[in-house]
């Protein structure tokens, strides 16, 4: 058993903040499956948003509140907003300080651009990899206080220790030699990232299998509002691999097999700078009503009136992206794009300071603490603004920090009494797995799953696909245990872990299906085609999602957080 | 649909096995990447393949691998453009130590980047009601170096690396210039100094495999120049690549040509040259022995007025 | 065919047998070479990191003196090459920045104008003289005679200025050295640094890359190392003796500058090409090459 103050799971932006925030007064834990620089925060591109007022002099974080509020389709929290937008322009200047490399203005303050679904230019960016920015300089800072800290590259979660709802420790297992440790602490965080892998086209990395989620469900831990996936409306045709938004930010068009610029119709004031869960959703219809490029399943993004210059300053690394991955240079010709799984609305329930509830009202879950991707706070609601979510990610992340040191200031660890106990589930899954010996593929089970989520709960949704779907996944469920492991070894056995990632994967497309089919409305990213209006009336809240023993759902719901603007027709 | 044989340099230390190549045969569509041929095998023929992935989008710097023999990474790499005749290789990046087939021990890549102190040292007091200001022009000169995703692709071919395992090594160093040259970093004057000391920037031998081989914009050996510019501008010069460098700068700056004689003595040091005699008189005496030596006259090129005046007024050092 | 002659600094100085070579080869081949007596050194890349644009405008000098006497220019060592190569790009590709250097060189009543061409020798011959020509002048077929060639990291990187039609994995040097009737020798080292650049830094480190480059010419059983640099010449030849003292494995392998291994073909005298003046002797390789 190895102890720690705090054990931190995820080295992505939310993470290493949190960890940068609690390590002055505490023994300090990074677990990552990965490494640090290697997270998925660092593949955001366009920008982080925050009313610096730097390009447009009247922005204030009141506009920004009133923008997220309005895209997040009135299902965010009012009060968590409230408090990213006026925390944003301090943590975006303080990652500044830090060393982070933005793009400049002419007067040398960090530039800003036009982003969706945003009335101000509040982007602040570093060209188009602002994500890679902001994760290596949280990294650089981590590196200046290492000896405070100790990272577990390469160690993936297995569980936690979670006791009458008091979490006091984690179960890792490291990569490079297979060996179980128990991790005793006083508090943990879970910093782990979203859950986008279980599509078929999907921006997200390898990495995003919503481990976190389902080590907090199997500890009795609710997931909130998990039926909300956006569906970024630019994924290079094919695989999903993200086009910033900044390429419309920087004024790209939108344009359908018959040359138009669509958006005209869906959005005719923000045209293609409409938030992302309607621009997907005008897309899809063209594609649907057999309006994408020569009838096919892709519309065009089309950014060749920005000139070279402008592409090579603004947006370097989404032209060479289009170059290796389609062999289209941007400047020269438009980019086949399709809509992409791209971002997890939904997560683990917790309140602003970062500590996870468990039920509608609020219960703690004492000594564990969620912040970015994998939590819901809710500052995105039922659709997140882009920009939106490094910035929740830097917010939240110091402010669950902080949480963590007052927290680890004012209680003593509690010993992890039955190891054994401890480690039951995880040794019980390891030996299942590493028995597994049956007909089926782990790769057919895994594909069948990706096709289904992003054929059946895709940017539109109706019962009989879903239900479909949800047959399905329960189907894999079973055929999972079935399957065969390749590789029987300890070291790097890679073919072990992608195992469990499906299995987890398997686990909370259930638990988005359910709340999909239940919920009967249309609202942000989640669009039924039975339901196409919005229902304040019976659904202007919270799914909460618990898994019992004997491993059936049950959906209970929790009221929205609604302080300074009433739900109105969204129109953009 | 084409069919390749992807031959993998393997290794298992677990069963015993060592070292070992392995061919594969798939069936692949155009528009693959190497990473998808990975996956293809992997997933499809044999679950024990080892290696490293996560993005598969060019920015988090898993999956280095040797592609043909030169480093790239797996998920930024077209097949059709590394598949000849038909043929493909695969294995794990050089300079470094294997753990299983295509993953490689990045502990000593993760310390030695540390080593350059890899975080700002801000010159102002922090005051979160405003950024510090930075010029377009500052933000240029860091913007190469931030690129860099530190996938390693960079260190698998350096040949200073090769013959020198405490050489830091390109990641490194153009991590250094980064700081070096942010306009917002108060310790430039140090960070020189200690740039200078030995197995940092003067001991990469110019070999441009790391540029060659970055998939980013940080190409390490430009960053590893615009080092070496600072420093000497800087005044360091209490070392051997600097005191080569005024060498350089003396010598044709007055003759327009080098004087062969003088550049082993002065790189070596004046002051050193008594200790270092041994380091420079064996290869001396040879050439004198060989009818090889200079002539004892150092001849100024013609019109050498011409490229005096040129130094006389851009030369700041 | 007539160029200007670039002869950097080492064909003048430490490596002399490089310039009688040279001047020996072309004469054979019947290239006209008229030296450019008033050519700066290119720097070598050293010039560069300490101030690049004085560089830039020292060899914008050197262009602008070929474009006066109408005549694209030779290099005969790669190093020269490289860094000519790497400047004549920037220059022509950046008018802004051609400016700002014709500026400094009006000073000295020059102008680069941009038409000049700089080309190895060895790309000469195998690119505009052509192969087959160089063929039918080979009257000592160096027969059975195994040779190493050794590019040298300034043409090969980087790539983009390379003339090499695949530089991760070139062919020229072996096609040159089988037109010669020799027989090119594969070996792990043939695309390697030979350390040359950092001899008066880390004589240790240098002279390691050195011996690693000799010792797996030797292995694969090279009579002779060939390379078109005579800075890496310089590292093989002169240093080779000291190279055991960091390296295990084989030393005593002749090394031999591009053009006089052609001049062995093509019957010009070793010792006319100042082979004797070799450190590190040729004698076991022109026993093959005479018989």
């Amino acid at each position: 058993m190895i102890k720690h103050d705090i054990v931190i799971i995820g080295a992505g932006l939310a993470g290493m903040r949190a960890a940068l925030e609690a390590c002055e007064n505490h023994d300090v834990a990074i677990v990552t499956k990965i490494y640090p620089t290697r997270s998925h925060s660092g593949a955001a591109q366009g920008g982080v948003a925050a009313a610096l007022a730097n390009l447009a002099e009247d922005d204030s974080p009141d506009f920004h509140m009133f923008d997220t509020v309005k895209g997040s389709d009135f299902l965010g929290d009012q009060d968590a907003i409230e408090i990213m937008v006026n925390d944003a322009p301090h943590v975006i200047r303080e990652m500044e300080h830090f060393g982070c490399v933005f793009s400049r203005d002419e007067k040398g303050r960090i530039a800003q651009r036009a982003f969706g679904g945003h009335s101000k230019p509040r982007s602040c960016y570093a060209a188009d990899r602002t994500g890679h920015a902001l994760l290596h300089s949280l990294y650089e800072q981590i590196l200046k206080v290492s000896k405070k800290l100790t990272i577990y590259s390469e160690y993936y979660l297995r569980d936690l220790v979670i006791n009458d709802f008091t979490c006091n420790g984690a179960i890792i297992q490291d990569i490079k030699t297979g060996k179980i440790e128990v991790l005793n602490s006083k508090a943990v965080l879970m910093a782990t990232g979203g859950y986008g892998r279980a599509f078929q086209i999907t921006s997200n990395a390898f990495a995003c299998s919503g481990d976190g989620l389902i080590a907090a469900m199997n500890n009795g831990v609710p997931l909130m509002d998990m039926e909300f996936v956006q569906f970024h409306p630019t994924g290079l045709y094919g695989q999903g691999i993200l086009v910033s938004e900044a390429a419309r930010g920087e004024g790209g068009y939108l344009v359908n097999g018959k040359g138009e610029r669509f958006m005209e119709t869906y959005a005719s004031k923000m045209m293609e700078l409409a938030p992302r869960d309607i621009v997907s959703r005008s897309e899809q219809t063209e594609i649907n009503e057999g309006r994408g490029i020569d009838g096919k399943d892709f519309v065009h993004l089309d950014m060749r009136h920005l000139g070279r210059e402008k592409i090579l300053e603004k947006l370097p690394q989404v032209r060479q992206l289009g170059i290796d991955f389609i062999g289209v240079d941007m400047i020269d010709a438009p980019i086949p794009i399709q809509p992409t799984a791209h971002y997890s609305m939904g997560g683990i329930p917790c309140d602003v300071h970062g500590q996870v509830i468990r039920d509608k009202d609020s219960s703690p879950v004492r000594g564990l603490f969620a912040a970015g991707e994998c939590a819901c706070v809710s500052v995105h609601g039922a659709n997140r603004l882009g920009t939106n979510s490094l910035l929740e990610a830097v917010v939240f992340g110091k402010r669950a920090g902080a949480s963590l040191n007052e927290f680890a200031l004012n209680t003593n660890r509690v010993e992890i009494s039955d190891e054994n106990h401890a480690l039951e589930r995880t040794n019980k899954l390891t030996k299942e797995l590493r028995e597994m010996n049956g007909k089926e593929s782990i790769n057919v089970v895994r594909n069948e799953m990706k096709n289904s989520m992003t054929n059946d709960c895709g940017v539109y949704r109706n019962p009989e696909k879903m239900g479909r779907c949800l047959n399905k996944i329960k189907d894999l469920q079973k055929r999972f245990k079935d399957c065969s492991l390749g590789d029987k070894g300890s070291l790097f056995n890679t073919d072990f872990f992608e195992a469990i990632e499906l299995k987890n994967m398997l686990d909370f497309s259930e638990i988005i299906l359910v709340g999909a089919i239940e919920r009967k409305e249309s609202r942000g990213g989640h669009a039924r085609t039975d339901y196409e209006k919005r229902d304040d009336v019976n659904w202007l809240k919270h799914t909460l999602a618990t898994k019992s023993a004997d491993g059936e759902i049950k959906l209970d719901y929790k009221p929205v957080s609604i302080t300074k603007h009433q739900p109105e027709e969204r129109k953009y | 649909m084409k069919t390749v044989v992807v031959t993998i340099d393997r290794f298992d230390q677990e069963n015993q096995r060592g070292s070992y190549q392995q061919d594969f045969t798939i069936e692949i569509p155009n528009g693959l990447t190497v990473l998808d041929c990975l996956n293809k095998i992997k997933w499809e023929q044999d679950h024990t393949l080892t290696y490293r992935m996560s993005c598969r989008s060019a920015i988090c710097g898993s999956c280095a691998f040797r592609i043909n023999g030169k480093s790239k990474l797996g998920c930024k790499t077209q097949a059709d453009d590394v598949i000849t005749n038909g043929k493909l290789r695969i294995g794990p990046i050089g300079n470094t130590d294997i753990i299983k087939d295509l993953v490689v021990d990045l502990e000593p890549f993760w310390y030695k980047l540390k080593k350059v102190k890899p975080w700002l040292f801000a010159n102002k007091p922090k005051d979160t009601t405003k950024e510090f200001y930075q010029s377009s022009e500052g933000y240029h000169k860091i913007e190469d170096a931030s690129t860099c995703i530190l996938c390693a692709c960079c260190i698998s071919e350096c040949n200073s690396l090769k013959v020198d395992k405490n050489y830091v090594g390109p990641a490194a160093l153009a991590k250094a210039q980064r700081f070096i040259d942010d306009s917002r970093d108060k310790n430039f004057v140090q960070r020189t100094r200690e740039i200078s000391e030995p197995t940092k920037v003067w001991d990469c031998t110019h070999c441009g495999e790391c540029s060659e081989r970055c998939p980013t914009d940080a190409k390490p050996l430009s960053r590893i120049e615009e080092i070496r510019e600072r420093v000497v501008n800087a005044g360091v010069h209490n070392n051997g690549g600097a005191r080569h460098l005024l060498s350089f700068f003396k010598s044709v700056g007055s003759s327009g040509t080098l004087d062969e004689r003088k550049i082993p003595i002065e790189s070596v040091g004046i002051g050193n040259l008594h200790a270092n005699l041994g380091e420079i008189m064996p290869v001396g005496l040879k050439m004198l022995s060989h009818g090889k030596a200079p002539s004892m006259i150092h001849h100024n090129v013609d019109k050498v007025g011409e490229v005096r005046k040129i130094f006389k007024k851009l030369n700041k050092l | 065919m007539k160029y200007a002659l670039y002869t950097g600094c080492v064909a003048k100085g430490a490596g002399k047998e490089l310039y009688t070579a040279t001047f020996l080869v072309a004469e054979k081949l019947g290239i006209e070479l008229v030296e450019m007596t008033d050519a700066a050194c290119c720097g070598a890349g050293v010039i560069h990191e300490g101030n690049p644009f004085l560089a830039d405008v020292v060899n914008a000098r050197t262009f602008a003196s070929a474009e006066e006497q109408g005549l694209d220019i030779m290099t005969i060592c790669g190093t020269c090459q490289g860094v000519l190569v790497k400047t004549l790009k920037k220059l022509t590709s950046d008018d802004a920045y051609k400016k700002k250097v014709n500026a400094e060189l009006a000073e000295i009543k020059k102008e680069f104008k941009g038409t000049v061409k700089v080309k190895g020798l060895t790309e000469i011959i195998l690119q505009d003289y052509g192969l087959d020509k160089l063929k039918e002048k080979v009257v000592n077929p160096l027969k059975g005679v195994k040779s190493a060639p050794f590019y040298g990291c300034y043409t090969l990187r980087p790539s983009e200025n390379s003339y090499l039609e695949n530089p991760d994995n070139p062919d020229e040097l072996e096609k040159l050295i089988k037109a010669l009737g020799a027989e090119p020798v594969d070996y792990p080292e043939r695309l390697a640094c030979c350390g040359f650049p950092i001899l008066m830094m880390n004589k240790k480190n240098s002279l390691t890359m050195g011996g690693n480059a000799i010792n797996g010419a030797k292995n694969a059983g090279a009579d002779c190392l060939v390379t078109p640099c005579p800075l890496c010449f310089l590292s093989f030849d002169s240093y080779q003796f000291e190279m055991e003292k960091y390296t295990s494995g084989n030393f005593g392998l002749p090394v031999l500058h591009t053009p006089q291994l052609i001049g062995l073909a093509l019957g010009i005298d070793s010792k006319h090409m100042r082979m004797n003046t070799h450190i590190t002797t040729v004698e076991s390789l022109l026993e093959k090459t005479t018989s």
